[in-house]
């Protein structure tokens, strides 16, 4: 059971809820359906968690679906996925079959929702192909892209354009993601739901039993990074800057993330990372499960110092999770992540594990100016990265979209 | 006198479809060819958009400028651009243009950014709808604004200045048609700085000078 807009009025404030409910006002009844590839693991079926049930209490019919497949589906996905981010793995005809056919089936199941919705959101490349197939649809389509593909292997983002042209618009996190595509590209980043398990208060008692679940030593500082085992996220990097830095301060590190349904690569992924960390009882690697929301919650606030080392990254949210918990973000100056973090503001943006290592020792060595930056974080996400001003852009494209309007400004 | 109605606005941005510019040079021969609606955007809607909030300048222009081109003369050149001026955006495209080709001549090399940060030409869509709010008298005036939203303060004090009667925000507009009772307030909205305030900090200043005239 999804939360009410009106849980979140103090953190966000009574005028923003009203302005939703206005804003929502006029769309009611408007048949709404997102469809992604997983419930569980990942942020988007984050996102959607508690998306859908806030449109709901706009007065939104709101749906979400989930295509299903078989391991070779989700390994052409995930091919995909990597594809689109420019790493080069050729897919072959068999792989790119599979997906359409994985998705005919799923087309099926789902029909008559999807040709009856006046907005249909597919999120990512797995379900892309629904478009082509629904040749009875009533509504609006749009297909929105929630990872970095601006310098994708270029026969994965080809091969993948066919399914998108179609749709009569596109979203996507940051400018720098949008490709040519000859309909209207909107710019809509993510957000975090403060009041979710994964980025609630939690009381002193709590945080104190996750220390000690994992051993961490309250005496000395940590370093978290907190993602998939994923290789864009560089976990073998951050173990590289956590050893420069244990050289002269005796640090401990936490790389925790979950698996998800969509990622077979992530247990070769996690094998690699515990191989390097072997034998360092500092280095923490652990695989929570997908429901572990309060644990992560928790280990993010014992950090001193929350990391995200990414060498690619969509938005990032595990940043926006850290800056909110008032911890200034050591964050690959890639992406999102660059939206996120300012250097000296609310964290540092780094290239290299020497440059992250050098990060941490400040930040480590400068505890006021740590706490200043941390408030400022928080201050930055309430503003921009929480998912009222997330909802509020989705429904100010469905008013685009539904009215027909052309002009730069409309009355509603 | 009629009573004011307050409206509200969200703003949402998209792809303008003209290439990213790399260089000062591209750069000035996109801000040449672009819509009215990409120089305003990258002008006047920054407040609106996610972006940090204590940045050096209030322009996009002024801003990649800086970060990118890392050419702080011609940011501060462009950083000094009050739009609202402008009662026509095509003569502040002139003086954007005037600006970069003397930069351009002054320079031995074109300034160029890194790859990954290039600048991207956008614009937005606005919608308006009504609040069902009204200020039946100036003397409503300051606690209206204090539970408006700062989109609200945005659409009425500065996207206000684009909309016929030009360069008037709408509650001096409105203030206008009460007499000269109310000169003095809409002498003191006309008294803001708005190149350094974020929408808060203006929602912030506008009711503490009509407070100041209401005294």
């Amino acid at each position: 059971m999804g939360r009410k807009l009106e849980a979140y009025e103090g953190i966000v404030g009574t005028a923003v809820i009203r302005q939703l409910r206005q804003l929502g006002d006029k769309l009611a009844g408007k048949r709404v359906v997102h469809v992604n590839s997983t419930r569980e693991g990942g942020g988007v079926a984050e996102i959607l968690a508690w998306m859908v049930p806030l449109m709901e209490d706009l007065g939104l019919d709101a749906r979400w679906e989930v295509i299903t497949g078989s391991g070779d589906f989700f390994s052409v996905t995930k091919s995909i996925h990597n594809g689109l981010q420019g790493f080069p793995l050729t897919i072959s005809s068999a792989g790119w079959q599979t997906y359409q056919d994985v998705n005919a089936v799923n087309f099926e199941r789902m029909r008559p929702l999807l040709e009856d919705a006046d907005v249909v959101i597919i999120h990512d490349p797995q379900p892309a192909p629904l478009l082509n197939l629904c040749s009875d649809r009533k509504g609006k389509w749009i297909w929105r892209g929630h990872i970095d593909i601006s310098h994708p292997f270029r026969p994965t983002w080809k091969a993948l354009k066919n399914f998108i042209v179609g749709y009569d618009a596109s979203i996507f996190s940051m400018c720098q993601f949008a490709k040519t595509l000859p309909h209207q590209q909107f710019l809509i980043a993510p957000s975090i739901d403060p009041l979710s398990d994964k980025n609630c208060d939690l009381d002193i008692h709590e945080l104190e039993e996750v220390r000690a679940r994992f051993g961490l030593d309250p005496t000395r500082p940590l370093v978290v990074q907190i993602s998939r085992f994923d290789r864009f996220k560089d976990p073998i990097g951050v173990i590289e800057a956590y050893r420069l830095v244990r050289r002269v301060i005796p640090v401990q590190l936490v790389l925790a993330g979950g698996g998800a349904t969509d990622d077979p690569e992530g247990k070769a992924m996690l094998n690699d990372v515990l191989e390097a960390a072997a034998g360092d009882p500092d280095i923490h690697v652990l695989l929570l499960p997908p429901d572990a929301h309060r644990t992560i919650n928790a280990l993010q606030r014992l950090a001193d110092v929350v990391i995200q080392k990414s060498t690619r990254e969509g938005f990032g949210l595990t940043v926006t999770e850290g800056l909110w918990k008032g911890k200034p973000v050591i964050g690959g100056d890639v992406g999102g992540i660059r939206s996120q973090v300012v250097n000296y503001h609310t964290g540092f943006l780094v290239n290299t594990p020497e440059g992250a290592a050098h990060r941490i020792r400040f930040l480590l060595h400068h505890a006021e100016l740590r706490n200043n930056m941390g408030m400022k974080a928080q201050e930055y996400v309430r503003e921009h990265f929480l998912l009222t001003r997330h909802l509020r852009e989705y429904l100010t494209l469905f008013h685009q979209l539904l009215s027909k309007r052309e002009e730069k400004m409309f009355y509603v | 006198m009629k009573p004011f109605h307050v409206s509200d606005c969200t703003l949402l941005t998209n792809m303008s479809g003209l290439p990213v510019a790399v260089n000062l040079r591209e750069l000035r021969d996109r801000i040449a060819i672009c819509s009215a609606d990409v120089l305003y955007h990258h002008f006047c809607e920054t407040p609106l958009v996610p972006f940090f909030d204590n940045p050096d300048y209030r322009n996009d222009f002024a801003v990649w400028a800086k970060l990118h081109l890392n050419d702080r003369v011609l940011a501060e050149r462009l950083g000094i651009i009050d739009p609202y001026l402008f009662a026509d955006i095509e003569i502040l495209r002139s003086q954007v243009l005037d600006i970069i080709d003397e930069r351009l001549s002054e320079v031995q090399v074109v300034p160029t950014a890194l790859s990954g940060s290039e600048f991207y030409f956008l614009e937005a869509t606005t919608v308006v709808f009504d609040t069902g709010n009204v200020i039946e008298h100036p003397t409503g005036l300051r606690n209206a604004i204090l539970n408006m939203t700062n989109s609200s303060i945005y659409f009425h004090f500065l996207e206000a200045k684009r909309r016929p009667p030009v360069c008037i925000d709408d509650f001096s507009a409105w203030l206008a048609d009460w007499g000269s009772d109310f000169e003095p307030y809409i002498q003191a909205l006309r008294s803001i700085d708005l190149m350094f305030l974020s929408l808060a900090e203006l929602k912030n200043e506008l009711t503490t000078v009509v407070a100041m005239q209401g005294e």
